[in-house]
C-alpha cells in the first residue's frame, strides 16, 4: 500500500518535472470531467467542432509563445489576424486576385506587422508591451479603414480550409502541421536555442556575441505570420471577413500559453504547450455551452481556470527544482 | 552571568536543494564579546548568521539563548530573543527617510495601523539612536541619498533601536572606505562596553586582529578553528581559511624573461567613455596587449575595471579614443562586433550576465557559435554539439561530466568553466575576464587560475580584471593599475612588489 503510494508519488514527480507534465494532467482532468458531465462531449461531431474551433487559436498561441519564450509579450495577435484576414479578403474579392495569391498576401501582411513590432522593440527600444499595444490599436484601425467598418462577403472559395482531408478538416491538419513545425523550429534550430536563451538570460546571450536583435526581429515576424494564418482560417470558417474578428483574442492567446505551461518570464515551456493550451481553452468554452451555462459566466470560469493554471505552474516549477 | 555565554549552537546543519551549506556547526558567543567569523566565499558564514537571526530555519541542530533552548522560526522570533542581523546588502527602503525606516523595524505594521507613530516622537527616537552610531545626519533624509557607509551605520542604529543584545554583522566592512571602517569599529567598541555581543563576519583577516576578541573559521560549512585572537596569528587564520598554504593558493605562472618581439594584438589609445551616471567614466585609458600575454588590470571597487571590460566589447558609450586589432583601426559597437574580431568579455556576474541558467552545459557552450555549428546556420546538429561539449568538459574538467546537466545546478567554479568553454569554442583570441575567481570556492579558484595561465601559454591574450593583487601578481606579464577611471601606471611584472601596487591603488604614485 505504502509502496504503491510511493510509486504514484514518484510517477507524479517525474510528470511534474517534465515541461508538458502539468498541462497533460490538466488536459486529462478536463476531458474526464467534461465527458462525465456531458455525454455529448466525446461524440465525434462535437470533437470535430472543437478541433475546428481550436485551429485559429492554436496558431495565435504558437505565435504568442515564440514571443513569450523570449521574455517579451505580444498584444497584437487579435488585430494582426483581423488585418491579414480582411486584407486578404479585400484583394480576393475587390481586386480579384487568385485564392493562393490572396492567401500569400494575407500571410505577408501578418509578417509585416510582426516585423514592425520587432523593429519597435529592437530599434526604437520600446518595451514589447507598449510596442505591441500600439500595434493592437493601430492594427484594428487599419482593419476598419480597409473594410470601412463593414464585413467583406463572398469568401466561399476559402472553404477549402474547412473541407475534409483524410477524415478531418484541412484546417485541423494545418494546425497539427504548424504545431510540429514549431516544435522543430524551437528544438532543432539555432533560432530555437537562441529563443530559449534570450528568454532565460538576454544579457548573457548579448555578451556571448550573438545579435539578439536579429533573433527578436525574426521571432516577432514568425509570430505575425502565424497570426495571419489564424486570420485566414477565420475567413474560411465564417466565409465572411468581419472587421471585429479577433477582438480580445490576444488575451486568449496569452491564456493558451499559460495553460500550456509557458512561463511568462520567458525561457521555460514546451513548444507543444501552446497547442495543448489552446485546445483546453476551447474545450472549456465548448463544455460550458454543452452544459448550457450562462455565457457571461463562462468568462468568470475561464478566469478561475487561468489562476489555477498559473498557481499550478509556479508550484510545479518549484517541485521540479 | 556577566561573562556568561549569551548564545550557543549545537550541530547546526542547513541543507539547500543540491548543497549542504552548514555541516554541523557548534558555536558560542559570550557577553560583551566581538566574535569574528571568517571564511572563503561559500564557507557558510552568511547562512549561519541568517539562521541565528531567523531568516533561514536550520535543517537540524539546536540554538540556546542564555541557558534556554530557543526556537527561531522567523525574524520576529529572533528579534524577540534580542538577536538581529545587519545585512550584507542594506535591506532598507531607499525611498523612505531614516526615521521611517527605523520606525518600520521597531513597530512594524502595528504602529502604522494603530496610527501610534507621532512624527516628533519618531524623529526623536531616530536622532537618539543615530547619535549612538555617530551619525549627525538629519533623520528626515531619504535613505537613498546616503552613502553606503552611512546606510550600514543606520542599520546598526536600527538594531540598537530594537534593543538587540546580539548583533550579527554580515560583512559590514566590504563596501566601506577605510575611514568609514574606523567609525564602525568605534561604534562596535562602544557597544561592547555596554555589554552587547556581536558576531562580525568579514573576509579581511587584518580586521579580525583589529577589533575581535575571538575568531572562528568556517570552511565548506564546517567549523575548523576557534581561538581567542590573542592566541593566534593572521597566517594561522589564513591557513585555516584556505585549508592550505598561501603559495598553493596562487599558482604562479612562469613569465618569459624576454618577450619575443611581436606587434600588439590589441591596442587601445586614449579611450574615454561616458557611463551616464551608471558607473565610472574612463579617462584616456591606453594600453597594448600582446599575443600570449596576460595583462592584469588591478583596481578597487569604482575604479572602472568593469567599465573598461565592457567598453572593449561595445557595451559602454565611447566618447573618444581608438581601438586597433592587429594594427587595424576597428569600430566595436556590440559584443557581436567584438566577437567577430576575436574579443570576448566574460562578466563578473556569471549568474546574471554569463550563463543562461535554465539551459544545459551543452547548450551554453554552443550558444555563441550556434550559427556556425548548425547546418546552413539553422539546423542544429545535436551529435556534433554533444561532442563539442564533451571535448570541453574533458579538457576543463567540468564536474559532473554531463553535457545535458543544467548549469543552474553547477557549482560556481564549474559555471565559470562553462563560460570559459563557450568563449574558447567561439574562437576568441582576446579574453577579457572580469573577476574570474570571484565567489567560487577555494579549490576552483586555483583551478581557474591554472587555466588562465595555460591559456596565455597557448597564445591567447588575456585581460585579467581583478581586485585581488596577488592574483594579478602571480598570473600577469604586466599590470595596469586603474584608479577612478584613469591609468595610474602600467608596470612590468618582473620584480614588481605587492606594496608598490597597493601604494598606487591608494593614490600614491609608485
Amino acid at each position: 500500500m505504502g509502496s504503491a503510494l510511493g510509486a504514484l508519488r514518484n510517477a507524479l514527480r517525474s510528470l511534474t518535472a517534465h515541461e508538458l507534465g502539468g498541462p497533460l494532467v490538466a488536459l486529462a482532468l478536463l476531458v474526464a470531467v467534461s465527458s462525465a458531465l456531458s455525454p455529448k462531449f466525446l461524440e465525434p461531431y462535437n470533437q470535430r467542432i472543437l478541433l475546428l474551433q481550436t485551429a485559429p487559436l492554436a496558431l495565435l498561441a504558437l505565435g504568442e509563445s515564440m514571443v513569450i519564450l523570449m521574455g517579451s509579450i505580444d498584444l497584437s495577435p487579435g488585430s494582426t489576424m483581423a488585418l491579414a484576414g480582411t486584407v486578404s479578403a479585400a484583394v480576393f474579392t475587390i481586386y480579384g486576385l487568385p485564392l493562393h495569391a490572396a492567401l500569400a498576401v494575407g500571410v505577408l501582411v501578418g509578417i509585416a506587422v510582426g516585423a514592425v513590432n520587432g523593429l519597435l522593440v529592437t530599434k526604437a527600444r520600446i518595451p514589447s508591451f507598449v510596442a505591441t499595444l500600439a500595434s493592437l490599436v493601430a492594427g484594428r484601425g487599419l482593419v476598419l479603414v480597409v473594410t470601412e467598418g463593414r464585413p467583406i462577403v463572398g469568401l466561399s472559395p476559402y472553404r477549402v480550409f474547412t473541407g475534409d482531408v483524410a477524415g478531418l478538416p484541412l484546417m485541423v491538419w494545418i494546425f497539427v502541421a504548424f504545431g510540429a513545425l514549431n516544435y522543430a523550429v524551437l528544438r532543432k534550430t539555432s533560432i530555437g536555442l537562441l529563443t530559449y536563451a534570450i528568454g532565460g538570460n538576454e544579457e548573457a546571450v548579448r555578451y556571448s556575441g550573438v545579435r539578439v536583435d536579429v533573433v527578436k526581429l525574426i521571432n516577432f515576424s514568425i509570430a505575425g505570420g502565424y497570426y495571419a494564418i489564424a486570420g485566414l482560417m477565420m475567413n474560411a470558417r465564417l466565409e465572411v471577413a468581419y472587421p471585429w474578428t479577433g477582438w480580445g483574442y490576444e488575451l486568449d492567446a496569452i491564456a493558451s500559453c499559460v495553460l500550456g505551461g509557458i512561463m511568462l518570464s520567458g525561457g521555460v515551456g514546451s513548444p507543444l504547450g501552446p497547442v495543448l493550451g489552446a485546445y483546453m481553452l476551447t474545450l472549456l468554452t465548448n463544455v460550458l455551452i454543452l452544459l448550457g451555462v450562462n455565457p457571461y459566466l463562462q468568462w468568470v470560469v475561464k478566469g478561475f481556470v487561468l489562476v489555477a493554471a498559473a498557481v499550478a505552474l509556479t508550484r510545479g516549477v518549484r517541485y521540479a527544482k | 552571568m556577566s561573562s556568561g555565554v549569551v548564545l550557543r549552537t549545537r550541530g547546526i546543519v542547513k541543507e539547500f536543494p543540491g548543497v549542504v551549506a552548514l555541516k554541523g556547526v557548534d558555536f558560542e558567543l559570550k557577553r560583551a564579546e566581538i566574535h569574528a567569523i571568517v571564511g572563503q566565499n561559500g564557507a557558510g558564514k552568511s547562512t549561519f548568521v541568517k539562521i541565528l537571526s531567523g531568516v533561514y530555519t536550520p535543517t537540524r541542530g539546536e540554538i540556546y539563548v542564555g541557558e534556554r533552548r530557543a526556537r527561531i522560526r522567523n525574524v520576529r522570533d529572533a528579534k524577540r530573543l534580542g538577536i538581529t542581523l545587519v545585512h550584507q546588502e542594506a535591506t532598507l527602503a531607499p525611498n523612505l527617510s531614516i526615521a521611517e525606516n527605523m520606525a518600520l523595524a521597531v513597530y512594524g505594521m502595528r504602529g502604522v495601523i494603530l496610527g501610534r507613530l507621532r512624527k516628533a516622537e519618531l524623529l526623536d527616537l531616530a536622532k537618539r539612536h543615530l547619535e549612538r552610531v555617530k551619525l549627525r545626519t538629519d533623520p528626515r533624509t531619504k535613505l537613498g541619498d546616503l552613502g553606503v557607509g552611512e546606510r550600514q551605520l543606520v542599520q546598526v542604529a536600527r538594531a540598537l533601536a530594537e534593543n538587540a543584545d546580539v548583533i550579527c554583522l554580515d560583512e559590514p566592512t566590504s563596501p566601506l572606505t577605510t575611514a568609514e571602517v574606523g567609525v564602525l569599529f568605534e561604534v562596535m567598541e562602544e557597544l561592547r562596553k555596554e555589554g552587547r555581543s556581536m558576531i562580525f563576519i568579514t573576509h579581511r583577516v587584518e580586521e579580525v586582529f583589529r577589533i575581535a576578541d575571538r575568531v572562528t573559521v568556517l570552511r565548506d560549512g564546517i567549523k575548523v578553528f576557534t581561538s581567542p585572537v590573542s592566541e593566534t596569528s593572521p597566517s594561522e587564520v589564513v591557513k585555516h581559511m584556505l585549508g592550505r598554504e598561501l603559495d598553493e593558493f596562487y599558482p604562479r605562472r612562469k613569465i618569459a624573461e624576454e618577450r619575443t618581439p611581436a606587434p600588439p594584438r590589441l591596442r587601445v589609445v586614449s579611450l574615454t567613455t561616458a557611463s551616464e551616471g551608471k558607473g565610472v567614466d574612463l579617462r584616456d585609458v591606453s594600453f597594448d596587449l600582446y599575443p600570449g600575454e596576460v595583462l592584469g588590470v588591478v583596481g578597487l571597487l569604482g575604479s572602472g575595471k568593469t567599465e573598461l571590460g565592457k567598453a572593449l566589447v561595445g557595451m559602454q558609450r565611447v566618447v573618444s579614443g581608438e581601438i586597433y586589432v592587429d594594427g587595424r583601426r576597428v569600430r566595436i559597437e556590440s559584443p557581436a562586433d567584438a566577437l567577430r574580431l576575436g574579443i570576448l568579455y566574460i562578466p563578473e556576474d556569471r549568474r546574471q550576465e554569463g550563463l543562461v541558467l535554465q539551459l544545459t552545459v551543452s547548450d551554453n557552450v554552443i550558444l555563441p557559435s550556434v550559427y556556425r555549428a548548425s547546418a546552413l546556420r539553422l539546423f542544429r546538429r545535436t551529435r556534433y554539439e554533444r561532442s563539442v561539449a564533451e571535448k570541453w568538459i574533458e579538457s576543463l574538467r567540468i564536474v559532473p561530466p554531463r553535457p545535458d546537466f543544467k548549469t543552474s545546478n553547477l557549482s560556481g567554479g564549474n559555471q565559470q568553466k562553462v563560460v570559459l568553454a563557450k568563449s574558447l569554442e567561439a574562437g576568441v583570441r582576446v579574453l577579457v575576464l572580469d573577476e574570474p575567481t570571484f565567489g567560487i570556492d577555494v579549490g576552483a579558484k586555483v583551478e581557474i587560475r591554472r587555466l588562465i595561465a595555460g591559456l596565455a601559454d597557448q597564445g591567447y591574450s588575456v585581460v585579467l580584471l581583478t581586485s585581488d593583487v596577488d592574483e594579478a601578481l602571480t598570473l600577469s606579464d604586466r599590470i595596469l593599475v586603474l584608479v577612478s577611471g584613469r591609468v595610474a601606471g602600467v608596470l612590468d611584472n618582473r620584480g614588481l612588489s605587492r606594496e608598490r601596487i597597493i601604494g598606487m591603488l591608494g593614490g600614491r604614485s609608485g
